[in-house]
């Protein structure tokens, strides 16, 4: 599983780079919001296969949704002048650690049991 | 189930993969762009500033050759040789040709007070008034030819101040200033001195002022060009 995360995150990455995909600076904010929401889904899904509860749909529906949401909130934030984007930041980064918290356990308690 | 699960999280992986290398691609453009901009007008600055020393040159070559011009014309005729002397002089009016005579050097420089807290650092510049204001003094004291740091004054010069720089005939200066005008050193030198003068007003601003009396002073000509776009001559008649 840790092999086709990375090299499809490898491929994303190159696809990245090499097509001509340039975003208006203007737009980085929100797009490191969302990337962040992003990172977050991967990591729940992670976590969700190896409790065995993944489901595809919701899977797939948090990662755009989340994303989307991410970057309107901090669209919106930045119309109204209030950090809103913080908030995003703020509940996809400790979900993001409690993710990983409950992966390094599961990987841990894997490699002890054996 | 698990298969649903690898396709899933390897389409998201590459949408986050693309979304992370668009971000980065940005990031590191937004960086550049303002390094590349600066690297890009200071290599501009420097070519211009070679090109015009370039023209700078040239202007002299071709003035000396018009001057030798001038010289091997006044020879021909005394016709030619009147006329010659009457762009002498002027030339020596209009601040055209290098003058030397006696007169005064004014040294002006920023104040050397230390600052404390609360002061205004810019009362302790030296700003285009006072330089006006000397020179102005200096031309109702019967000054025939001013400089200011080698920059002949004439009658298109402009004294301005812009942010800590002194513009003088488009050239950029800092203190100190050397001011130089020929005239009777006496009537100079007194008329910067008097009792509640310029010179009292800068010294009460801590503004170091110095003037030395020469007996033999050059003033530079203005090196630049004297031309009139809209200002034509009077014809006559009535407008």
């Amino acid at each position: 599983m840790a092999l086709i995360i990375v090299l499809s995150l490898a491929l994303g990455l190159a696809i990245g780079f090499f097509l001509p995909i340039n975003l208006p600076p203007a737009y980085t904010s929100y797009l490191s919001v969302a990337i962040l929401a992003a990172l977050d889904s991967v990591f729940g899904g992670i976590r969700a296969s190896l409790e065995n509860k993944f489901d595809n749909a919701i899977f797939i529906s948090g990662f755009f949704g989340n994303a989307i949401l991410a970057a309107v909130l901090a669209y919106i934030g930045d119309v109204l002048g209030v950090p809103i984007y913080l908030a995003a930041i703020f509940a996809f980064g400790s979900r993001l650690f409690t993710n990983f918290a409950y992966i390094r356990r599961y990987i841990l308690n894997n490699i002890s049991k054996k | 189930m698990k298969k649903n699960f690898f396709i899933s999280i390897a389409f998201v992986c590459i949408v986050l993969g693309i979304m992370m290398s668009t971000q980065f691609k940005n990031v590191k453009n937004s960086d550049n762009l303002t390094v590349q901009r600066a690297e890009e007008l200071t290599n501009k600055l420097k070519q211009i500033q070679k090109e015009r020393d370039e023209l700078k040159k040239q202007i002299n070559d071709l003035e000396s050759k018009i001057s030798s011009y001038e010289n091997s014309a006044a020879k021909t005729s005394t016709v030619t040789k009147s006329l010659k002397d009457d762009l002498d002089k002027y030339k020596e009016l209009a601040g055209l040709s290098d003058v030397e005579g006696p007169g005064v050097i004014v040294t002006i420089n920023d104040s050397d007070k230390q600052l404390q807290p609360g002061d205004d650092q810019n009362a302790f510049l030296v700003h285009d008034e006072d330089l006006l204001n000397i020179v102005n003094e200096l031309r109702a004291a019967g000054a025939e030819a001013i400089s200011i740091n080698d920059q002949r004054l004439v009658a298109t010069s402009e004294i301005r101040m812009i942010g800590t720089t002194m513009n003088i005939n488009s050239a950029r200066f800092t203190a100190p200033y050397v001011v130089k005008a020929i005239g009777n050193p006496d009537t100079l030198e007194a008329a910067l001195k008097l009792k509640g003068g310029i010179v009292d007003t800068l010294l009460n601003w801590g503004i170091q002022v110095s003037i030395k009396r020469s007996d033999k002073l050059l003033v530079k000509k203005y090196d630049g060009v004297l031309t009139y776009k809209y200002a034509k001559p009077y014809e006559g008649g009535n407008n």
